[in-house]
């Protein structure tokens, strides 16, 4: 009797353990209202806000947001990947905009702001003018949603493996709405 | 003295052969100011010339035929521009297409295939561009000509050391004068390009135009292919489209027009009127500076080699297909993306839509070739 009451308590045990590390490893919560912003000012923020509308949830599309605009905030979602026109059309350099970045992710962490790096643009958002924005956004984010061909180089994949985040590569923009909708449940 | 008389007939021999060539020559100079065959279809209300719009422009090779599919029933206007680049031919093509498959159901669409009519008449220098390609249809051969990216010089010359953009002030290199998606808002005293980009400023504001494209191509190697690049106040519309798009299988690139970048067609038709402006950029191997051999077969199969050997070493940053960039696929891409933008304007303005009829698929377009959608020649009089 007393064997089996102290195996019942190593499975007991074993299961407050498991359920007390998988949010740690990423199951991190993430929570209305959102703040969609773009890191490299491509116009891939405004796909990925037309997705959090199509699934109902509250997301304000912020290409330029700074720290300030993080209060009341309980989700900030980062879309990296550069854009030479976007960035013409804000009028700033690449290099403000990785220091606004950098102080915004700073933020975030400061605020204990749960962020979601989505990557959507595929190849024409990778490469040496993307790839800073996207390494910044993908080693501060909770979770990583990537649509595959931004990721046939494993370089998503390997950040998440690296520093055991969760990630989920997706085949369409479109199919981003599947992982999106779960991660906000 | 007989030695004079040799010379004598050594140099008639010579100014004859230097005659023929000059004769060759000549005739393929003039050549490239015949016009090309443009078949409408049956739904045409009515073609017209841009003068109509900027009076300053007749009698100029600037004066370029615009046609009008009009359903007679109340509805938003389109307007879409083919050959504002004469060396970017899927789109001059896809306009082409559209004109000899066109009926409009509800509203009216615009479209001009040679927005910059001027081009078409000279080829590019020291590119080895063909001066003409040719499209088979069900009997018989399309032809049209390939020209250049800018004005013939002909018409504008010389060109100033700095192009100075008007109102702006903005400075870009001076053979810029005589790129039309440089010229907008236009002026009507202006180069021919001014002219030209005031006469098409006119008629968005005089047609009321609702939503307008400019069909383009760029090098495999630039990062703005395959692209929908609006006005800001287009970006839902283009993001929507975008979606839309990927539900077929087609991958578009959605870039905002830069607010300082002053005299291209999405950042000035949308500062100046109410229209809602669309640019479209598809991959042509012909314009990239990896290419090899620069004929006829690169314009319409855009396979090359060497943008495959880019691709295989992982050299290309953005989607290059090994099995190349037809015309065909160029053309469905540009169709396509109208198709996409004007369901997603729909979608957003259910009360007024637009209702476009007989315009090919892209899938149609793949597996028929260009061909299929073109009106074969007339026959050749005896």
């Amino acid at each position: 009797m007393n064997i089996i009451i102290q195996r019942a308590a190593i499975v007991l045990l074993a299961l407050v353990i498991i359920a007390g590390i998988a949010p740690a490893q990423g199951g991190k919560k993430f929570e209305t209202p959102v703040l969609v912003t773009s890191a490299g000012q491509s116009a891939d923020v405004t796909l990925v806000s037309m997705l959090f509308k199509r699934a109902n949830l509250a997301a304000k599309p912020a290409p330029q947001a700074k720290a300030g605009d993080l209060d009341n905030v309980k989700t900030l979602v980062v879309v990296p990947g550069f854009s030479s026109k976007g960035l013409g059309a804000a009028g700033i350099s690449r290099e403000d905009e990785l220091k606004r970045i950098k102080q915004l992710l700073e933020a975030a962490a400061a605020k204990k702001i749960p962020v979601l790096m989505m990557h959507i643009g595929g190849k024409p958002r990778r490469g040496q003018q993307s790839d800073d924005f996207c390494k910044m956004a993908a080693e501060a984010a909770n979770h990583l949603i990537v649509v595959k061909q931004g990721d046939e180089d494993g370089f998503f994949s390997t950040i998440a493996k690296d520093a055991k985040k969760p990630i989920d590569v997706v085949d369409k923009i479109a199919d981003a709405a599947k992982p999106l909708a779960a991660l906000f449940q | 003295m007989k030695t004079m008389q040799r010379h004598h007939w050594t140099a008639i021999g010579f100014l004859f052969g230097a005659l023929i060539l000059a004769g060759i020559a000549a005739r393929d100079f003039l050549r490239m100011r015949t016009p090309d065959l443009i078949i409408p279809s049956d739904g045409l209300s009515r073609t017209g010339l841009l003068s109509e719009y900027a009076p300053d422009l007749a009698g100029t090779n600037g004066d370029t035929p615009y046609y009008l599919y009009d359903s007679r029933n109340p509805g938003p206007t389109m307007l879409v521009l083919g050959g504002t680049h004469p060396n970017e031919p899927a789109g001059f093509i896809a306009t082409v297409v559209m004109v000899e498959n066109l009926r409009v159901a509800q509203g009216r669409v615009f479209v001009i295939p040679q927005a910059c009519l001027s081009g078409f008449s000279a080829t590019e220098p020291l590119e080895g561009y063909p001066e003409r390609f040719s499209v088979p249809t069900s009997s018989g051969e399309r032809i049209f000509r390939f020209g250049s990216r800018g004005a013939n010089p002909l018409d504008h010359w010389p060109d100033p050391l700095v192009y100075l953009h008007r109102p702006s002030g903005q400075q870009l290199s001076g053979n810029e004068t005589r790129n039309l998606n440089r010229s907008y808002p236009g002026r009507s005293d202006g180069s021919i390009m001014e002219r030209v980009a005031n006469g098409i400023m006119r008629l968005l504001e005089t047609e009321r135009v609702t939503l307008a494209f400019d069909l383009h191509e760029a090098a495999p190697e630039i990062p703005i292919i395959n692209a929908i690049v609006v006005h800001e106040k287009a970006r839902d519309l283009g993001g929507m489209a975008v979606l839309n798009l990927e539900f077929e299988g087609l991958q578009y690139a959605l870039e905002i027009s830069p607010q300082n970048f002053r005299g291209l067609s999405h950042r000035e038709w949308g500062d100046g009127h109410a229209v809602l402006p669309i640019l479209m950029e598809t991959s042509n191997p012909i314009q990239g500076r990896l290419r090899g051999p620069t004929d006829v077969v690169l314009i319409l199969r855009g396979v090359d080699i060497r943008y495959q050997t880019a691709l295989e070493v992982g050299r290309m940053r953005i989607s290059y297909d090994a099995e190349g960039e037809s015309l065909a696929k160029r053309v469905g891409r540009h169709l396509a993306g109208i198709s996409a933008v004007v369901s997603a304007y729909n979608e957003m303005y259910p009360d007024s839509p637009l209702m476009l009829e007989g315009l090919p698929a892209y899938t149609e377009l793949l597996s028929q070739g260009v061909g299929a959608f073109l009106k074969p020649p007339p026959p050749v009089q005896p």
